[in-house]
This record gives structure tokens, sequence and C-alpha cells, in this order.
């Protein structure tokens, strides 16, 4: 692997894609980047809304109210609904398994692509020319999938092991306490040990996502890759936990904040209905630019990890 | 008694609201305070009977093997023929005999819900003496010759009692009895597991004469609760010391022998009588309304057992108020844990049984439900003791509207959830429930005619709810309250059947009402209002030849509009056997709204005019009153432009797949 490009801070050129510096790795300095990746986001969800809007239009589209009484306090008219359309409900939801299942894998490229886009510059964009900036990065990001494909592969099926024994273990816990304990203290002792599986499936979360810097940071191949990430986060493991869990736990707030605003909104619509859907899509912009944050983050780190091997 | 599991149906709107974030109204209900008695529900209180009519007396003493899991039981029970006729035998219920072995009714009859599963370990009741005190001579067994089942069929929970004599009308006749209960693992109500031990349904009872002289007997079916006669239980219990028991009726004394704490219970004017005993319950007491609450739970669950004293302090002076004071000085709330749910979720006099799991949400009210469910059954079952074989609605039913009420009263719209937005009520649920069942079989029949659990609780439950909440929302909360509330004064322990309740609702609330109900609840009664046409057309002459009075003959083309205004045409339908009168909410072009009435009574009405605005569209029923309307999705109709579309739901399910997506994602 070549490290030329680490040997000093000036911007460098490297094929088409030039190389910016560590500190430079910012998600804030490509909001075209996170817009970019919220279009991707919107244009796969609407695959699955549009349809569900479709199911309820057919229902309750010649309402003057329209959908307003499926929103309302009580639930009935939604409840009836769930119960009367049901079968038009499970294709929307096997839609969305489908959408979702689509998203986990094809989302490497819209992901590489922010990655490319922070770890780069581009010298079509450097001369002004961005359709072919744009042409490149996701060049590159399709470069990277195979790699980033095979990283999801391992390291999902490492997750379902932890998951799958942390589960196992709990359950077991559980049992042999309950009748010393009782059936709560039993409980809360399974979820412990079920939280601590958890934290374990996101430290290899961590290192999958050291792991996908690397491979978009300096073109290595999975394993290889794999291999990088782990020893970043071997050099700073609490460090990097937790400027990935601060970040996660700051991308829950905005929900809790939409939620309550759709509460406060009610049935409405019109102007109403405008500004929760403003405020619903700035919520999953600010989610987006907390991801694309944390993506930052593992490039600035691994780059930085690889500068310390050759100090 | 009532399911303590979240109904599916409510799991799956959780789930869905959550996905797509329904919201809930602008703030959280502030819980309301209960309402003053009236000036004619005091003086209505007053003249409540202060006891029954004592029938069938119970002293007995019961002892807790509790590593063997039986109950060792002696005593007597008096008991008077009220009928008009002279009796030669007794029926007697064995109950606990319907976890003996799979041909028993209740085992064989398994047709869904609790109590499908057959016990890890059998229960069943040995009766060893059932002697009848003769004056001035030996008492006479007389279960060496009863009958404990009918030829041809196993079931041993519905025994014959021949008698030496005639028990003459009025006459009261003293047994001398002594039994051995083996309890199954906990099984529907009542059994054992480690440690803990719930026991209903426990003693040798017997069955309700009529006053006609017919005996209201019948096998423990598996969809069927239980039917019995006043009286006073005098219960002596024997258990470990360092057990916890909590029982029917007030404690009168206790004392500490020999390793064994022995407690006595005494309650008058009740009609069955059930106790538990574990060495592992936490307890809190407090007295609400003048009554002693107890609440008994496990570790861990003091903070839902907190929020089950909340639903109390709310639901037990209301329901006084609806219903009648509650007569009783005690009340005892068990709350199982959950490897024991089935004996939650259950009603005995002066002790119910609740339940829900300990990490259970605050705004998912499954056990605020539960608790209030059971307390209404003091009421209706306890005081009104309806036979609960043949006519499960009387009591489940009348019940669930009874708990409906109080919910909605106490939390709102999010009676059953309230959570991230989401509010489902708990008359939502009930009406979305009691519509799947409606064809299938009438409410009105006994628990054991109905073909499955599901269409048991549908209709029993859900559906006598929905009925009485309608009429509650078309006629007027007040006057179904009132109804209800004279029923369960008027028949305070009493045994009324179906006919009394109809009668009352008559009484105040008319015949069309009284009509509708017995419909409602014999015929499978249903009903369907829809909008089957909306139009709006440009005012027009009409077209043709007119002759005028001077001989000439005018011709007008057809479409010849020089007249101004719009016809126009709405036509609502009634389809089914119910009616109820509804409003009719008119959209206009300009963004007005006018309402009209219809009583509802033919089987299609058409509002016709011609007013200076077009109109867009049209909704029947648009304050949602009648919750047994069996499709809503017809209740509206538009002209090609007036509909109002799903811009809600595309923003709601398009935020919500965002996010999903955004946690697939890498």
């Amino acid at each position: 692997m070549s490290t030329a490009a680490l040997e000093d801070d000036a911007p460098r050129r490297r094929d088409d894609l030039v190389l910016v510096t560590t500190p430079a790795m910012r998600a804030r300095r490509h909001p075209f980047a996170i817009a970019a990746l919220w279009a991707w986001q919107t244009a796969m969800a609407l695959l699955v809304a549009w349809p569900a809007r479709g199911l309820v239009q057919a229902a309750y589209g010649n309402d003057p109210r329209g959908d307003a009484a499926l929103w309302a306090p009580g639930g009935h008219a939604l409840l009836d609904w769930l119960w009367r359309d049901a079968h038009g409900l499970r294709s929307v939801v096997g839609s969305a398994e489908i959408a979702l299942g689509a998203a986990a894998v094809l989302g490497l490229v819209p992901m590489a692509a922010v990655m490319i886009a922070i770890a780069h510059t581009r010298r079509e964009r450097l001369e002004g020319r961005w359709s072919a900036a744009v042409v490149e990065i996701a060049a590159g990001a399709l470069r990277a999938f195979p790699a980033m494909a095979l990283l999801l592969v391992v390291v999902t099926i490492a997750q379902g092991v932890v998951v799958a024994t942390g589960l196992a273990l709990a359950s077991a816990v559980e049992s042999a306490a309950r009748v010393g304990m009782g059936e709560a203290r039993a409980q809360q002792l399974e979820g412990v040990v079920a939280i601590a599986s958890f934290a374990a499936v996101s430290v290899l979360g961590v290192v999958h996502d050291l792991a996908r810097a690397a491979v978009v940071r300096f073109r290595v191949r999975g394993f290889r890759a794999l291999l990088l990430g782990a020893r970043t986060f071997r050099l700073a493991p609490l460090t990097l936990w937790w400027s990935w869990a601060w970040r996660a736990a700051a991308a829950l707030a905005p929900i809790l904040v939409g939620a309550a605003l759709a509460s406060r909104a009610g049935g409405r619509g019109g102007f109403v209905l405008l500004v929760l859907a403003a405020v619903h899509q700035a919520v999953v912009v600010a989610r987006a630019a907390l991801h694309a944050s944390w993506w930052a983050k593992a490039l600035r780190s691994v780059d930085a990890s690889l500068r310390r091997a050759i100090a | 008694m009532r399911a303590v599991r979240v109904p599916p149906a409510l799991l799956g709107a959780f789930a869905f609201g959550a996905l797509l974030g329904q919201p809930a109204p602008a703030a959280a209900p502030a819980p309301a305070p209960p309402p003053a008695p009236a000036p004619d529900v005091a003086s209505a209180d007053a003249a409540l009977p202060a006891h029954a009519d004592d029938v069938a007396d119970y002293t007995l003493r019961a002892s807790l093997d509790p590593v063997a899991h039986v109950v060792h039981g002696e005593g007597t029970i008096r008991w008077r023929n009220t009928s008009t006729q002279a009796v030669r035998e007794l029926w007697v219920h064995l109950y606990l005999n319907a976890f003996k072995n799979e041909r028993s009714a209740f085992l064989r009859e398994r047709v869904g819900g609790r109590g499908s599963a057959a016990p890890e370990d059998w229960g069943w009741i040995d009766v060893h003496r059932l002697a009848l005190e003769v004056p001035d001579g030996p008492a006479v067994d007389v279960w060496p010759t009863a009958e404990l089942h009918r030829p041809g069929d196993d079931d041993q929970t519905d025994a014959r009692v021949s008698l030496p004599g005639e028990v003459q009308p009025g006459e009261r006749i003293t047994l001398d009895v002594a039994f051995d209960d083996k309890l199954p693992t906990v099984v529907e109500r009542t059994g054992y597991r480690g440690s803990f031990h719930m026991v209903g349904q426990w003693f040798p009872k017997i069955a309700r004469l009529e006053p006609d002289g017919r005996w209201a007997h019948f096998p423990f079916h598996h969809l069927s609760e239980f039917y019995a006669d006043f009286g006073t239980y005098d219960v002596t219990l024997d258990v470990p010391q360092g057990f916890t028991i909590g029982a029917t009726g007030p404690l009168i004394e206790w004392h500490l022998e020999n390793g064994r704490r022995i407690e006595r219970h005494v309650q008058s004017d009740i009609h069955d009588f059930a106790w538990t005993a574990w060495d592992k319950w936490q307890g809190m007491r407090e007295a609400i309304d003048g009554v002693e609450v107890t609440l008994l739970y496990p570790r861990g669950f003091r903070r839902i057992a907190q929020r089950e004293m909340a639903a109390l302090r709310f639901a037990l002076p209301y329901e006084c108020a609806r219903y009648g004071r509650y007569p009783y000085p005690v009340l005892t709330v068990v709350h199982p844990q959950d490897d024991v749910g089935e004996a939650g979720g259950m009603e005995y006099p002066t002790l119910i049984t609740t339940g829900g799991a300990w990490l259970t949400p605050p705004g998912v009210l499954a056990p605020e439900i539960v608790t209030v469910h059971e307390l209404g059954h003091q009421w209706f079952y306890g005081l009104v003791a309806t036979n609960e074989a043949a006519w499960p609605f009387l009591d489940e039913g009348v019940n669930q509207y009874a708990e409906q009420d109080a919910m909605g009263r106490w939390r709102g719209p999010g009676s059953a959830v309230d959570l991230l937005g989401l509010s489902v009520s708990d008359a939502a649920i009930d009406a979305v429930g009691g519509d799947q069942a409606a064809h299938d079989e009438p409410v009105a029949q006994p628990a054991y005619a109905f073909a499955t659990g599901a269409a048991w609780a549908r209709l029993v439950y859900a559906r006598t709810a929905s009925i009485l909440e309608t009429l509650s929302r078309v006629y007027g909360d007040d006057l179904v309250a009132r109804a209800v509330g004279v029923y369960a004064r008027r028949y305070r322990f009493q045994h009324p059947g179906p006919d009394a309740l109809i009668g009352v609702f008559e009484q105040v609330m008319g015949a069309r009402v009284a009509a509708t109900l017995r419909t409602a609840l014999y015929d499978e009664g249903w009903v369907d209002y829809a909008i089957d046409g909306v139009s709006a057309r440009r005012a027009t002459r009409p077209a043709g030849l007119f002759d005028s009075i001077g001989g000439q003959r005018d011709k007008v083309e057809p479409g010849q509009a020089d007249v101004e205004g719009w016809d126009d045409a709405v036509l609502v339908r009634r389809r089914g056997t119910l009616s109820f009168p509804v409003d009719v909410e008119l959209t206009f072009a300009d963004g007005t709204t006018r309402r009209e009435r219809w009583d509802g009574e033919g089987e299609w009405k058409r509002f016709a005019w011609r007013g200076p605005v077009a109109l867009r569209a049209a909704v029947v029923d648009p304050d949602d009153r009648v919750l047994v309307d069996q499709d809503r999705e017809n209740n509206h109709g538009a002209t090609p432009s007036g509909g109002g579309g799903a811009p809600r739901t595309l923003e709601r399910a398009l935020y919500w797949m965002q996010l999903a997506l955004q946690a697939a994602s890498p």
C-alpha cells in the first residue's frame, strides 16, 4: 500500500481524485454530498410511501377532510383501516422490507460516494467542472462497492453471531435467576446481558465503519480494510466508540422532536402540514449530516492511524 | 374476566402507528375528577338494599400444603330452598375437576383463548363427605350416591346429589363437607407455580336454584364462568407462616400457630370466595372512598402496582357514582407475575386479579385497563349476579362498556395507548374487534355456544360494549349511563336476565332504542351508512316544449343555463338491520359546511336543493358516533374535485420510511 500521499499536508493527486489533508476531512464542508444522501434516502422512501398513500387515498381520498380522520385522536379510523385494508397494507409492508433490504446493500454506493467526497477533492472540482466531479465520485463509489459488500457480509455475520449468543446467554441468565430473584429482577438482569451484547455489536459496527473508511481512503480490499479498521480502533477504542455513540444518541433526539410536532399537528392539513413536513425533512437531513460526520471522523481516524504507524 | 395480554389488534395498531406517527391530541388530557353524585344518584344509593337474600352460607377451613399443592378443606354449607318448588336433589359444581383430565368439558372444548393448553400438572377435587344434618339424628352422608358425571360423558364438574327427603320451599338444610383439592399448574384463573398459589373455584359449590325450581347447573365450559346464590362466607385459611394471604372479604382475626399463619376472612352478600398465598408477595395499602384497598404484587412490580392504584383512585369513586356504592369494606387486588399470567385478569367478590409486564411503558395502559375492568366486575357479576354461563354478555359485555366509559373519562382518547404521538382509545379497539365478528354469531347466547374463543371475545366483550357506546354517542352519554345505572341499582343482589337490561333501556331511552338493542344483541344486528352519490350541476332550465297561456309553445334547449346557481344532491343509504339517527355534513366549493339530520329510519335518503354554491363532498356520521357502522370507508363521497386526498399519510409514511432507511442503511 502506498503511503506517499500521507507524507505532507498539501493536497495531492491520485488519479483524478485529490486527497485532502486529514484535518480537512469534515462533513460540514460537503453540504451537497449530505443533500445527495438525503435525496437518495428520500427517493428510496418514496418507493414505499407512495403506494401507502395510494392505499389510503383509495379509502379516504373522497372524504373532504382527506385522511385527517385516520390521524385523529382515538385511532378508530386508523384501526378500522388497518383491519379492513390489511391485504393492501401487507403488500406495502412487503415493499418496505424489500426497500430496506435493498437500501442496506445499495446504500453502500451513496455512502462510499459521501466518504469519497469528504476524503478527496477533485481535479474537475478544482477546475470548476462539477458534473465531471460527480461522475468521478460515482465511479469511485462503484469501484469501492465490492470491497464494501464483502465487509457488509462478514461483519453482519459476526454481529449476528454476537447478538444470537448474547440473547441466548441473556435468556439462560433470566431462567436461572427467575426463581431466586423474581420475574422482574431476572428480566432486568437479562436486559443487562442483552445490552452488553448490543454494546459488543456496536463495537463491531465501529470497526466496520473504520474499515469502510480504509477502503475509501486507501483503496484496499475488504479483509485488509478490516485489519486496518481493527488496528485503528485498538489505538483509541473508547474515543472512537464515544465518537460514534454520541452521534448515534444525538441522532435520536430529532426523532423525538419530530414525534412531538406530529402530535401537536394532529390531523391538521394545509400550512401546519407543510411546516410539519419541513421539520420532518430537517430531522432527516440532520441525521444524514450526523452520519456523514461520523464517516468523516472514521476517515480522519484511519488516516491518523496510518500516519502514526509510519511515524 | 379479561385477558391480560395486549390484543393483537392493539399491538398492530401500535406498531403501525409508531411507524407512521399518528398524532395524539395537542395535550394529554388531565385526569378528570370523578363526578360528584347527582342528588338523584345519592337518593338512589340511599334506597339500595343493604344486604342480599342469604341463600348459601359457607363456613370452611382450608389448609394449604405448598409442596404438594394440596388444599384440605372442611366445614359446613347452609342452603335454603328459595324456589317455589320442593326439591329432592342438589347440583354441586366441582369446577376444579375441569383440570383432571382431557375428557373434561373444559379441556375437550379448547376453542382458543386462555386455558387452551392442558396443565403441566393435573388438578382435581375429591369430596370425601357431604353429610346432611338431620334433626335429632346422625348426619346422613349423601356423597356416596352422588352422580359425578352423566352417562357417556366423563366430565366431573357438575355433580348431582340425591337427598333422602324433600326440601320444602323456604326450608334450610345444613351439610357437613370435607374435601381435598389438588391444584393444577396455573391454568385459567387457578393453580400453582413454585410457591405461588392462586386458589379459585376450589370448594364444592351448590348450583343456583331458580325461583321456578329449575337448577341452573352446568359443566365448567371452556368459555364460561360461573353463577351462584348470595350468602355469607366465613373462611379460615391455614398456610405456612412465611406466606402472605390475599383473600375475599376482610380479615377478622389471625394468629401464628406451629409455624402456620391462620387467617379468618368473613364476608356477607357475596357468591364466591377466592384466595392467594405466596411467600414472595409485596404489598401496598390505601383507603379509597372509604374502602381499604390492598394491592399484592411481586418484587420489581412496584411501579406497575402504583399505576394500578392510581387507576383505582379514579375508577372506584367513579363507578360508585355510576352504578351505586361499593358495599364492602375491602378490595384486594392481586397482580401475578407474567409466568402465571393466566391467574391474572379475573374477578371474585372483593378480590380481583390484574396483570401486565413490569416493563409496560406508561403510554401502554394495559395494567390500568385490566384493573379497571376487573373492578367493574364488582358490579356486573358481583352485585348484579347474572348467569355468566347462559348470558356472558350481561357481565363481560356490560362491564366492558363500564371499562371503556371509565377509561375514556379518565384518560381521554388515549385510553388504551398514548405513546410516541399515537393515541388509541379503548372504545376504538372494541369497535374494530366487534366488527370482525358481527355477522358470525349472536351476542346474546350461552358462553358454550360460541364456536371459537375469538368470536366469544369479539362479540361478548367488544360488540356489546360498542353497541352501548354507540347508543351513548348517538343519544347522549347521560342517558346510557343513567340506564345502566338504573339497571345496576335495581338489580343489585339479584340475578337478572337480558330482558331486565333491555327493559330498563326501554324505560329510560324509549322503545326504539330497546328494539335496536334487542336486534343488535339477539339477531346479529348490523348497520352500514354510505354516501352513494354526490352531484353538483350548474342549474339549467328544464328542456323541452312548454305551452304558455297565450297558446304559444316555447322551446328550451337542453343545458340552457340561464338560471343562477347549482343543483346539488346527495344520496345516503342505510344498509342492515339497525338504525340510528345520523348527521350528514355537506362541504361546498367555497369551503363552507352545513349539516343535515336524517332519522335513519328508511333505507335511503336523498338530499337535493338548488343553491348558490356547488357541493363538493358529503360525509355521513362525521363525528364517528355510530361505532358499529360496518364500513367507514364508504361514509364519504365527493365530486371529482371534492376529495381531500391523503397528504398526511404521504408525509408521515415518507418520514418514517426515511428514518427506517437510515437505520437499515450503512
